[in-house]
């Protein structure tokens, strides 16, 4: 063994060659990278809008620019672990990102993220949304250029609030005529109505929305909180306030509702209010306007013309709702070395002409206000019918008016994660609405001291 | 062998064996060691180092999304977590998933060894089947129970009603999830269980288990007193494996109930994803990962001592 050993010679050759290899294998990644100076590398969500950008808008850059844009879908959670990752190691592997806008202020504040304010001139910016662009800013800065927006609305089937024997026993049964809800309580009582009828044949529940552990049933909950009056936190952030009045009034309602929701509806995310939706089995639902698309898809919809859509409901008639925000954002990575080139691209995504083309193949809702009135949009009709296609649009614009973001501060995204878990057990009954937001604010308490 | 003494010549080296030159001893003392060093190398940096670095970096309130503001915070992160409530559920959760999923896979990779034990028709294909569910990924399980428990669309859901049960939410009801996703662990683990015991098994010596039937020792004396001692020493590494891996389970949870209903599935190894990649607190979430590591340490050497009484469990 020893001799075997012993015949291995280590000279002074071998070491210059195996310090040659090692210099070789170590610059080779900066030859390659410099091969791809004209690419960009973007992470965008595998929702309509980052599929329209991979498979329409960046070809049609790169043919017009000779910048090819590679863009990777990849979903929430996992955009949110990669940057994270990335940007600890500086790392410049992805120039562009689509962030979910809550993430702004982590990212943003963290010093990651590009600031984009001469991306967009004084004119482009009197066109966007102001909450819209709001929600990619942090300290005065615009870190993120809005891609989609789409606000929390009343989704309900106009069939059946028009059918003449749906609408006789709704009578009947509540001395109400059967309208579009206009205060929270007439949607409690509809849904407390419909659920469990049958209709065409088919048993349906009162109302379907996110309800899933983690994010979703605090989203749903969000616009029950803010139409109350209710807030989460104090102005500067460091005391949740989950326990007054108005979030347990808007708590104690939310938490009624959620017994008309289809079995199995403790888990129920985007998706699942989509299917439910589509099939026909839910006579309401609280979802995102942008996710009106899938009901009009021939192929996997059953309900096809026969949704409408109108703002959420107010406390009380006359009054003002205030759903909850979704938007979703596109920002630079501060470690780019594609910046100039990076920023070119996402101003030219959000032009005038790309936010109706991207709304028109089927992306996001439109960022800008411009795009509400053009009649390429509005004038878009379902195949073979009258239907608009856009026909949400006009409550998009009013429910723009009232929409509130949800907590906008660098723990957006733990705060979620903690609230969640109580807001469940009220859900599931297994705790009142007092003890189960006394809960959340000990629970967001330690998050905060954190 | 012969016992030899070597007599070195005093005052140094003589000139049959001169001193060699820096170069030449180093390479002597060095260079047999070269060929380990890669090896060394991969150890050092992708295990020692972030172990240790994990450590160190629990001690400091730090988080992944504003590194700038890391601070030294001592033992903040483990206070916290030893008084946080929802730290001892995951741990009590843990434990729960743990014990019933890798007791029960024990008994059943015993019990199926069993009757795989002595040939018969058929057997080596049924043997390929069994093990069928330990070579699909544990996210496509996740998925795959997803869509199977649905409680609308789920096939599980279908049988159940029109076996008169009803429809159940097993992954939204507090009361199924955890119990389901343990079955769902036994469903795709048992198969290891089997493999490992019948390989021991196969491993007793047939004149033992002959003699105890000539001195006329029935089924269960033979496998209580002969087989069991016999294959302890497989069982246990069968169980300490499995508990380690049980320990970490992560990727169902992810794709059916991502820790709810409520916290009723919410584990150790979900807890600290959600403090390292969800809330990016990478102090809190690497202090999580020690007091796991010390809990999975104590739970693996007191089950092995267990089950290797008599001093083995070395």
């Amino acid at each position: 063994m020893g001799n075997d050993l012993n015949r291995f010679s280590l000279s002074r050759r071998h070491v210059a060659k195996l310090m040659l290899g090692i210099t070789a294998i170590a610059t080779m990644p900066r030859v390659a990278f410099a091969a791809d100076k004209d690419k960009l590398n973007a992470i965008f969500l595998p929702a309509t809008w980052g599929t329209v950008v991979r498979d329409t808008l960046a070809p049609q850059y790169e043919a017009e620019t000779g910048v090819k844009v590679d863009v990777q879908l990849v979903g929430r959670d996992a955009i949110h672990e990669k940057m994270a990752t990335l940007f600890a190691a500086q790392d410049a592997s992805f120039d562009i990102f689509n962030l979910d806008y809550s993430w702004i202020p982590e990212f943003g504040g963290g010093g990651h993220l590009l600031p984009l304010d001469s991306a967009l001139s004084a004119e482009d910016k009197a066109d966007f949304f102001p909450k819209a662009l709001d929600a990619g800013t942090w300290d005065g800065m615009l870190y993120g250029i809005p891609q989609t927006i789409h606000p929390h609305v009343l989704w309900y089937r106009k069939d059946i609030y028009t059918d003449a024997k749906v609408m006789a026993d709704y009578k009947a049964a509540t001395g109400a005529n059967l309208a579009p809800p206009a205060t929270m309580d007439e949607w409690l009582q509809q849904v407390t109505f419909f659920n469990g009828k049958e209709f065409k044949g088919k048993t349906i529940y009162g109302w379907a929305a996110q309800a899933a552990k983690g994010y979703g049933n605090v989203h749903t909950w969000l616009s029950f909180l803010y139409t109350y009056g209710g807030s989460a936190f104090n102005g500067d952030f460091t005391e949740s306030t989950l326990s007054s009045p108005e979030s347990v009034a808007a708590t104690e309602q939310w938490a009624k509702m959620m017994k008309f929701m289809p079995p199995g509806s403790t888990g129920f995310t985007y998706d699942d209010v989509t299917t439910s939706a589509q099939q026909g089995t839910v006579a309401t639902a609280l979802q995102w306007s942008w996710g009106a698309f899938a009901v009009d898809i021939p192929d996997a919809s059953k309900t096809v013309g026969d949704w409408e859509f109108v703002v959420v409901p107010p406390v009380k008639a006359g009054g003002v709702s205030h759903p909850h925000l979704a938007s979703w954002v596109i920002s630079i990575s501060k470690y780019s070395t594609h910046a100039e080139e990076a920023q070119k691209f996402i101003a030219w995504l959000e032009t005038k002409k790309n936010d109706v083309v991207q709304a028109s193949l089927g992306g996001g809702d439109p960022v800008r206000l411009s795009s509400y009135q053009d009649t390429k949009l509005t004038g878009e009709t379902l195949p073979g019918s009258t239907t608009p296609r856009f026909r949400r649009y006009p409550v998009v614009l009013k429910a723009m008016e009232t929409t509130m973001p949800r907590p906008f501060f660098p723990g957006e995204e733990a705060w979620e994660t903690v609230v969640s878990g109580p807001l469940q057990a009220i859900q599931l009954g297994q705790m009142s609405v007092t003890d189960g937001l006394a809960a959340a604010d000990a629970a967001v308490a330690k998050l905060l001291s954190r | 062998m012969t016992p030899t003494t070597t007599i070195r010549p005093r005052g140094g080296e003589s000139e049959a064996h001169p001193r060699p030159s820096g170069w030449a001893a180093a390479r002597r003392k060095f260079g047999p060691l070269l060929p380990m060093a890669p090896g060394m190398l991969f150890l050092f940096v992708m295990s020692i180092y972030p172990t240790f670095y994990s450590l160190f970096i629990s001690l400091f309130r730090w988080n992944l999304a504003d590194p700038s503001r890391a601070r030294f915070g001592g033992l903040h992160n483990y206070v916290l977590l030893l008084t946080d409530v929802t730290f001892w559920n995951a741990v009590l959760v843990t434990f729960i998933f743990v014990g019933a999923a890798v007791s029960m896979e024990l008994v059943l990779g015993l019990g199926i060894a069993l009757l795989f034990f002595h040939r018969f028709p058929g057997d080596r294909f049924l043997r390929a089947v069994l093990i069928l569910p330990m070579v699909v990924a544990p996210v496509v399980v996740g998925l795959l129970s997803r869509y199977m428990l649905n409680v609308q669309f789920g096939v599980v859901n279908f049988l159940t009603e029109n076996l008169g049960l009803g429809r159940i939410d097993f992954l939204g009801d507090p009361a199924w999830a955890l119990g389901t996703l343990i079955v769902i662990d036994i469903w795709q683990w048992t198969p290891f269980m089997f493999l490992i015991m019948l390989a021991a098994l196969q491993g007793v010596p047939e004149d033992i288990i002959e003699a105890a039937k000539v001195d006329g020792a029935r089924s269960g004396r033979i496998f209580f007193d002969h087989i069991l001692p016999l294959i302890r020493y497989p069982v246990a590494v069968a169980v300490a494996l499995r508990m380690i891996d049980a320990f970490r389970v992560y990727d169902i949870i992810y794709m059916t109930t991502r820790g709810g209903p409520i916290d009723v599935t919410q584990t150790l190894s979900w807890q600290i994803y959600d403090a390292g990649f969800k809330s990016l607190d990478i102090g809190y979430a690497a202090a999580y990962s020690w007091l796991m590591l010390i809990i999975v340490v104590v739970a693996v050497t007191l089950t092995l001592k267990f089950l290797l009484p008599d001093g083995d469990a070395k």
